[in-house]
């Protein structure tokens, strides 16, 4: 099947996935125990008020019934109001996506400032000792608690230093950047070390295949087949990883958004699982799955263009 | 109103018995900076809060930043245990006390600048008090009616002798709000409305809100009307604008605090309480609260899985009580600054009645478990949620002391949806809990920890008809002195009875840089910033 | 020769945290639980060597006790998903056809939720604790494995000695058993050892949000977060849990690097 055709499938099994999505999460929201209102109310309210509150927010209705109201709200392009916060879920995640979304970007290009160059070095030199301390380094970076980095980070960077600000956003472009520099170098140096690795890997694989010594004893030099044949295969492995990892970044950098206080999407997720605030929960699942399927795709489409072998 | 920190007497000493380096407390006026006008505060909460509206609102998060942007007729006494004038300058009681007549402060502005009047305080007593609104309307269900008499006066009409009316109306669900702006909001319903209103509230109070990020930051700027004075002759408050930032990692609030990028912050966790007052830079303030931490016990007689309940012999559980050496959980979890509780409600709730509880002692504790079926011992669960730092060195410490009796102590890590919904099914064996009093009354922790039929006293099933008659009657008697003593007595059948495991009373631990000064917590909870200000 | 040196440095490391865990007893200077009212806080010295925790607790004994608690998260969190994702993505890689639509779909959809908050979710369901933790690491760590073993499986389907075996006339299960799955398993195991390091750190996240090992196991994830209000006033306390951490990742990641250059197999 050629390009055209492939991509017209893959966007066309979008739809049915974000409504199985849509389901999924909507049930599995309601499998957690606990209901929103009573999260809110707190111990001692009475049962009466319980009562009326959820009749209020239409939780009392059947659960077909809400489904309907919910995916009907989707198609319409309205996700409700949260419960807990009483505004639209909307303008709350807007309010929060822009963080997540920069530190995402941020941190991988971090980890790639990180990992390319060092990678590089690391496989030129295989086994030799700036390749072990290069791999050992990472390694420790790889293997520490993110929380634990991360409070180091800002407490020796941030608090004692005054180097970076303590958590936070801030307010314009620039004050965004420096505010979450700390918290997307935590969030780089785990993916920084896998990306290493696989890089590593890839440039080696490249250096010690046959067709590098076949085009040798044709006379071509080293530094040319490095760059071309190395440069592919390398940026084929990262564009894999750096697309998978994108979709982990947005949502999943819960622990870093906590411990720098970054007003995200990562947190906004926890919290509204621990409040059981199903429009939330709902809606972002949604606007998550929209960033990671575009995310996927692009992986998908910079694959195909770079490796003439995938096609599909 | 005073603008520095005054704490009782009795707290005072506790503080001075704990630690050295103890701020000296002073009156107004007296060796402390001048207060300075302007300036942006900016002060880190651990959580936000989520509905301000002061009838509809749920939660603590709410209630103790309210009172900086809507004000009370009446406002708790900083010791807690009285009133003074507020939005209302006079009051008297009737003789059959069942008619109380305020006067009206002249001159108060709402934040847009339209005057308050009676209509406004009418509306916002009967908002208050239709049951159709809100978890608090018990707090005022004795009114009957609210009666203009002039422009500046108002009469509370009580459907029998409330003695806690006072107190209810300087509670925050009593705050009052502009009707004419309220109604004239978009909405079909009064949640509708409320909800809208929220936005952009305007009330009579020190501040007004101007933005508000969820979970993130709320700035809140002066209310050029504010009627209160300073005592230099000018209004209040004295900073130009107010920021809560919202950081819900202790570690990272108290490094913001530290690296200055904060002025103050709440829930300073009792383990580096030590360490900002080492901190030159950085003064600790130990607030009095109403803050009782306890475990709480399902007492029926048969747990849900129709197993017989041990916590349902009270011998069960007053050896579990003799048990604890409370001053040894004290000392780990809050660190020695916490007291022991001397009854259910703590010593800043009016009427308490300090008795002698439950002083540690091994042996009694062991011999009171021979006398009943459960010598050997047993195995018991205790709910908390999850991540809470106080809770998990409570139950670790109580899990040790109660080895030595054969009692197995399981710790269960819950989040918060799913142990409130076990708890309010009675499906549980103890939970770790606390409490603070929203109203400068025993009256509402009573009907929560003893009154059965409220909320099955704390949802434990403890049923005490004796105790269930004495508040009722307490709750329409007319003579202080009977009241009080009707109070001591269900104070002293609940020490007696332990429906719950008694821990310990603990303050505020609030942390700010040297230059911010002014603030002030009261027992209730209340954050008061209308006399805060940032010395140069 | 250049499996040996990172394997047999990591296998050390391992067998290391193996002794500390079989019989933490004896190494131990100090009952893990044991409180000691007299050396609250206590900073490191010859007595207790990492010092104490706020209950007293000597830090180094807890460390070492906890040995036994985070290899068994590093096995069982990983045992789940290499079974479950094996088996689905043998067959699935093989059969291809709609199941390996579905498959895609499926996995697709996991891969959307971050894992880190599905397991949160899951842990909501079930409730806390180890055991639910491993159910709800298979649950969202499958697919990883799933996908591994397909892509290999897919790669060994074109073999000649397959289509040798097939002309021959050997049955699928054959086949697939004994020829195609002991060469498509070897990239899966070499990530299976590294993602043992991976879930030791996922155990450590819960631990820091009180959804792991409860109070008062000792786990080194929850003994370090337990230091963090200590950070401070007593480093030391976190200290120990976090060396130890890092050294087992080592550990694991070094064998993992033995084991790739030892089965010979492409990253």
């Amino acid at each position: 099947m050629n390009r055209g055709t492939w991509l017209l499938g893959r966007l066309a099994q979008i739809v049915p996935s974000f409504l199985f999505i849509g389901v999924a999460v909507f049930v599995l929201a309601r499998l957690l125990p606990g209901d929103p209102v009573s999260a809110m109310l707190g111990d001692h309210a009475t049962d009466a008020t319980l009562a009326r509150l959820t009749a209020q927010l239409g939780l009392d209705r059947s659960i077909p019934v809400q489904l309907m109201q919910f995916l009907g709200g989707v198609l319409r392009g309205e996700l409700g109001d949260s419960i807990a916060y009483r505004i639209p879920v909307a303008r709350l995640i807007a309010e929060r996506l822009p963080a997540t979304v920069l530190l995402t970007l941020l941190s991988v290009a971090i980890a790639l400032a990180l990992a390319v160059p060092l990678a590089f070095v690391a496989a030129l030199n295989a086994n030799r000792w700036p390749d072990l301390l290069i791999r050992f380094v990472f390694q420790i970076g790889l293997s520490t608690p993110i929380f634990y980095v991360g409070l180091l980070l800002l407490t020796v960077l941030a608090a004692w230093a005054h180097l970076f600000p303590v958590g936070g956003y801030g307010d314009g472009w620039r004050a965004h950047l420096w505010h979450l520099f700390l918290p997307a170098l935590t969030l780089a140096l785990s993916f920084a070390a896998v990306l290493m690795r696989s890089l590593r890997g890839a440039v080696l694989d490249v250096i010690n295949a046959e067709f590098v010594d076949f085009a040798r004893s044709k006379g071509l030099r080293a530094r040319v087949l490095l760059g071309r044949h190395v440069l592919r295969s390398a940026m084929i492995a990262t564009v894999t990883l750096v697309g998978l990892h994108v979709g982990s970044l947005l949502g999943g950098a819960v622990i870093t958004e906590s411990v720098f206080a970054v007003p995200g999407v990562g947190r906004l997720m926890v919290e509204s699982i621990f409040a059981r605030d199903y429009p939330v929960i709902q809606a972002l699942t949604l606007v998550l799955a929209v960033f990671v399927s575009l995310a996927l795709l692009a992986t998908d489409i910079v694959q195909m263009w770079l490796d003439p072998r995938v096609g599909r | 109103m005073s603008n520095g920190l005054v704490l009782t007497r009795r707290a005072g000493l506790a503080l001075a018995a704990g630690f050295a380096a103890v701020p000296v407390l002073t009156l107004p006026g007296v060796a402390q900076a001048a207060p300075v006008r302007g300036g942006k505060m900016v002060y880190g909460r651990y959580a936000d809060s989520l509905f301000l509206d002061p009838v509809l609102n749920d939660a603590n998060v709410d209630i103790w930043v309210m009172n900086n942007l809507y004000d009370t007729l009446l406002t708790p006494m900083q010791d807690g245990l009285g009133v003074a004038p507020g939005l209302a300058t006079k009051w008297s009681m009737s003789a059959d006390g069942k008619s109380l007549a305020l006067t009206l402060r002249e001159g108060v502005k709402f934040a847009n600048g339209t005057q308050m009047t009676a209509e406004d305080v009418k509306w916002s007593l009967d908002r208050a008090r239709n049951p159709k609104n809100g978890a608090w309307v018990d707090l005022v269900a004795s009114i009957t009616d609210v009666v203009i008499d002039g422009p500046l006066a108002v009469t509370v009409k009580l459907k029998h002798p409330d003695l806690s009316i006072l107190a209810a109306l300087a509670t925050f669900n009593t705050a009052i709000m502009p009707k004419a702006l309220f109604e004239a909001t978009q909405g079909a319903t009064d949640a509708e409305k409320a909800k809208a209103f929220a936005e952009k509230p305007i009330g009579t109070g020190p501040f007004m809100l101007v933005e508000w990020q969820r979970g993130v930051i709320m700035k809140l700027v002066r209310n050029p009307y504010y009627w209160k004075m300073a005592p230099d002759g000018k209004p209040l408050p004295y900073l130009d604008a107010l920021d809560f930032q919202i950081i819900p990692d202790d570690s990272t609030r108290l490094l913001k605090l530290k690296a200055g990028e904060l002025h103050g912050t709440e829930f300073v966790p009792y383990s580096r309480v030590k360490e900002i007052q080492a901190d030159a830079n950085l003064r600790m303030e130990l607030w009095p609260s109403t803050k009782v931490t306890y475990l709480t016990m399902n007492v029926r007689p048969k747990l849900g899985d129709g197993s017989v309940n041990p916590l349902s012999d009270v011998k069960v559980r007053q050896a579990l009580n003799y048990a604890v050496n409370k001053d040894a959980v004290i000392a780990i979890t809050t660190q020695g600054l916490g007291t022991p509780m001397t009854s259910f409600m703590s010593k800043s709730t009016p009427m308490q009645h300090a008795q002698t509880l439950y002083k540690a002692d091994v042996a009694k504790a062991k011999a009171l478990l021979a006398e009943t079926p459960f010598k050997a011992g047993f195995e018991v669960t205790c709910m908390m949620v999850a991540g809470n730092v106080d809770s998990t060195n409570n139950l670790t410490t109580i899990q040790q002391m109660w080895a030595p009796l054969g009692v197995k102590l399981k710790i269960e890590q819950l989040d918060n949806p799913t142990l409130t919904k076990r708890y309010r099914a009675g499906d549980f064996s103890m939970r770790t809990a606390s409490w603070t009093d929203d109203i400068a009354d025993p009256n509402q922790i009573t009907s929560y920890f003893a009154y059965f039929p409220n909320i099955g006293s704390l949802h434990s099933g403890w049923d005490n008809k004796k105790v269930n008659a004495l508040f009722e009657t307490s709750q329409e008697e007319v003579d202080p002195a009977k009241r009080k003593a009707q109070y001591r007595e269900i104070q002293e059948v609940y020490t007696e009875e332990a429906p719950i495991l008694f821990l310990y009373e603990s303050p505020y631990p609030v942390a700010f840089r040297k230059n911010a000064m002014g603030f002030v917590q009261i027992p209730l909870g209340n954050n008061l910033f209308e006399g805060a200000y940032l010395a140069a | 020769m250049r499996a040996w040196l990172p394997l047999g440095t990591g296998l050390l490391i391992l067998t290391a945290f193996l002794v500390m865990a079989v019989i933490p007893e004896s190494i131990a200077p100090y009952d893990p639980l044991g409180f000691d009212f007299a050396a609250l806080l206590a900073e490191p010295s010859a007595e207790h060597i990492f010092g104490t925790d706020q209950f007293g607790r000597d830090i180094l004994s807890r460390t070492i006790a906890a040995s036994r608690i985070d290899l068994q998260i590093a096995l069982f969190a990983m045992l789940g998903p290499l079974l479950i994702g094996s088996v689905i993505g043998l067959l699935v890689g093989w059969f291809g056809g709609w199941a390996d639509a579905l498959f895609g779909r499926l996995a697709d959809i996991v891969v959307t939720f971050p894992f880190l908050v599905l397991v949160i979710a899951i842990v909501a369901v079930l409730g806390p604790g180890l055991i639910n933790m491993y159910i709800a690491v298979s649950c969202v760590g499958w697919v990883v494995y799933a996908r591994l073993m397909r892509g290999e499986v897919r790669i060994q389907a074109q073999a000649d000695y397959v289509a040798a075996a097939r002309v021959l006339g050997y049955s699928t299960a054959r086949i697939l058993l004994r020829h195609v799955l002991p060469n498509a398993v070897r990239p899966v195991l070499v990530y299976a050892v590294t993602d043992m390091a991976l879930a030791i750190l996922t155990g450590s996240s819960l631990g820091y949000l009180g959804l792991g090992a409860q109070p008062p196991t000792a786990e080194w994830g929850v003994l370090i977060a337990d230091g963090r209000n200590f950070f401070t006033t007593a480093p030391w306390i976190s200290l120990a849990p976090g060396v130890a951490i890092v050294l087992a990742g080592l550990g694991f990641s070094l064998t993992g690097d033995g084991l790739q250059a030892l089965l010979d197999v492409k990253r």
